[in-house]
């Protein structure tokens, strides 16, 4: 019987995971940028044109583009156009991720002479995916049915839910500990002025980057991206990533300056340039996203988060929502309009504000997405957009839901074995329950907290179930 | 058999319970929820000689002679905490609690 359930469950995530892993029909995955090279070097011509190729980046900004001029470069460029680096890609969290960016760079950046105001993005393009459709699974049904929004009288706040829902999944937790503890400027109880240490910029970036990379984002974007009702739960969101160590400094320099720090380092430079991909505002479509996509838009913003450019809320306004990056453009003269287009994308970008009170909202998104004009540095002027969310977010079908089961079993066997209280074996015990006066443990509230399934735990892990599938058919 | 089995003691082992950061008695004011594993369970299976000793003593020597305390049998303690929680409190500000939940159990 168990086994009958397994092997259904099986199928069904297969169903899931097929459905999610296909691409468009006809489109053929380019090689990764570590496997381009790989293959690149068998080749003696290949390869001796690649190694010229570093040499000619090698330099400093002047030295470069004279050097990428000469003949020699120039040779080795148009043989290396010819190569499989040329169409190479990089995938998300992959292994080597770092190793493959500067594969991908050491030929797109002779390409475009680093003077590009958009460049092209190293990653895979984000399917049309299935996935964000489960996002609405968390949104709609599982956090509204549970969460206290849905009961009147109490307050509503989903970032606390989101909140909550983090602290129940182990992995969470540990790595919300992991970047909380070394980013802010936490006071343990007792020893609360001789520990304090200032926050370690880079090392908080870090950890916050690890803290996107690893957990799922079913966790980790409702942290980020809750739609709040007042001033203190907005507040609960634009601190999610500490702001005050990891986008605000003492110092706010120019946004160009930012951008240009950016560049000069391949991971930043590609999630910058994976963002302006996914996240440019086109006037082509209903929601002002590159093919109405929101999950690729809101994955390349969660990108930046821990790098050079790490975006955040401006304020704890709940529903103006305004994102900006930690940076000026007064006083930037000639480049100016240069710099005011580079952070507009961040401050006035309809497309991501769409995206993240979509994600919020999931089925009210239709009220409260915004139209307003973009940026007008794009060239010709563009008609108002209608905003409104893409329908993919809010119908639900029942295939979806076949796809989510809770990967929390633990705890949740746990929670049920709490409900019982036991006698204490040890009088010390029994004394120290009656001096503090507390109830006992496992008491009144252990029936509602430990037994109830968790919100927001409900996950598709389709990944984690493959190589099941591969077990099973080998069988 | 349900019954029975609900009357029947069950041994030392860690539980857990969600409840809000407010409630864990340490004087922080937040609302976030987390889960607090506790140690909770019969001992009765570790007793050791110097426990059937000692529940003796506490009967006869120590009840004539001496006022001391003595655990008459071993407890149902942590043996490790889980590491440190982090939680915004209600003024969202981060704070770092060690040493709250168990992460193992042991009779000792």
């Amino acid at each position: 019987m168990i086994l009958i359930n397994i092997i259904s469950l099986l199928l069904l995530l297969g169903a899931c995971v097929s459905e999610s892993e296909t691409g468009p029909p006809g489109w053929r995955e380019p090689p990764d940028c570590v496997r381009a090279s790989e293959l690149c070097n068998q080749n003696s011509q290949c390869s001796s044109r690649y190694r010229i190729m570093r040499q000619c980046l090698s330099g400093g900004d002047k030295e470069r583009s004279a050097m990428l001029a000469s003949r020699e470069c120039q040779g080795a460029l148009e043989v290396l156009q010819e190569s499989p680096l040329y169409d190479c890609r990089c995938k998300r969290g992959m292994k080597k991720e770092l190793q493959c960016l500067q594969n991908f760079w050491s030929i797109h950046m002779g390409l475009t002479e680093g003077e590009e105001f958009y460049e092209t993005s190293p990653y895979e393009p984000i399917h049309f995916s299935e996935e964000f459709r489960h996002a609405s699974i968390i949104s709609d049904s599982s956090l509204s049915k549970l969460s206290p929004c849905s009961e009147a009288g109490k307050p509503c706040n989903p970032c606390l839910d989101a909140a909550k829902a983090c602290n129940l999944n182990e992995t969470c937790k540990r790595l919300r500990f992991a970047y909380n503890s070394i980013c802010s400027k936490a006071t343990p109880p007792q020893s609360s002025v001789a520990n304090q240490e200032p926050c370690s910029r880079k090392r908080c970036q870090k950890a916050l980057r690890q803290f996107f990379e690893r957990v799922s984002w079913e966790l980790s974007y409702p942290l980020l991206f809750c739609s709040c009702p007042d001033q203190a739960c907005a507040e609960r969101r634009r601190r999610t990533i500490v702001p005050s160590c990891s986008h605000q400094e003492r110092h706010r320099p120019s946004c160009l300056e930012l951008r240009h720090t950016c560049r000069s380092d391949a991971l930043c430079r590609s999630r910058l340039a994976d963002f302006h991909t996914n996240c440019q505002v086109t006037p082509h479509t209903a929601t002002s996203c590159p093919h109405d996509n929101y999950h690729g838009c809101l994955m390349s913003y969660v990108g930046l988060i821990g790098s050079d450019v790490t975006p955040n809320y401006s304020d704890n306004s709940p529903s103006n929502i305004s994102i900006s990056l930690w940076c000026s453009c007064r006083g930037g003269g000639q480049q100016e309009a240069q710099c005011e287009a580079f952070h507009r994308d961040f401050t006035h970008n309809t497309c991501l504000k769409n995206a993240i009170l979509s994600f919020g909202y999931g089925a009210e998104g239709g009220g409260a997405s915004v139209t307003e004009l973009p940026s007008t540095f794009l060239g010709p002027a563009q008609p108002p957009v209608i905003s409104k969310p893409a329908p993919s977010l809010h119908a639900i079908k029942p295939m979806d839901s076949a796809c989510v089961f809770s990967t929390c079993a633990n705890l949740q066997d746990g929670g049920q074995k709490c409900v019982s209280s036991e006698e204490f074996e040890c009088e010390e015990s029994l004394l120290a329950r009656e001096s503090m006066g507390s109830q006992d443990l496992a008491g009144p509230r252990s029936g509602g907290g430990g037994g109830k399934s968790p919100p927001g735990l409900q996950l598709c892990v389709g990944v984690l179930v493959l190589p099941a599938l591969r077990r099973l058919s080998l069988l | 058999s349900r019954t029975k089995r609900a009357r029947k003691p069950r041994p030392c082992d860690l539980r857990k319970l969600v409840l809000k950061v407010s409630e864990l008695g340490l004087g922080y004011e937040s609302d976030e929820e987390m889960v607090l594993k506790y140690c909770s369970g019969r001992c009765t299976a570790h007793r050791q000689n110097y426990d059937l000793t000692m529940r003796h003593m506490v009967q006869t020597a120590f009840h004539n002679q001496r006022r001391d305390k003595v655990s008459s049998g071993p407890c149902c303690r942590p043996t490790a905490f889980e590491e440190a929680l982090t939680f915004l409190d209600n003024r969202s500000r981060y704070h770092i609690i060690q040493n709250v939940s168990a992460k193992n159990c042991g009779c000792v």
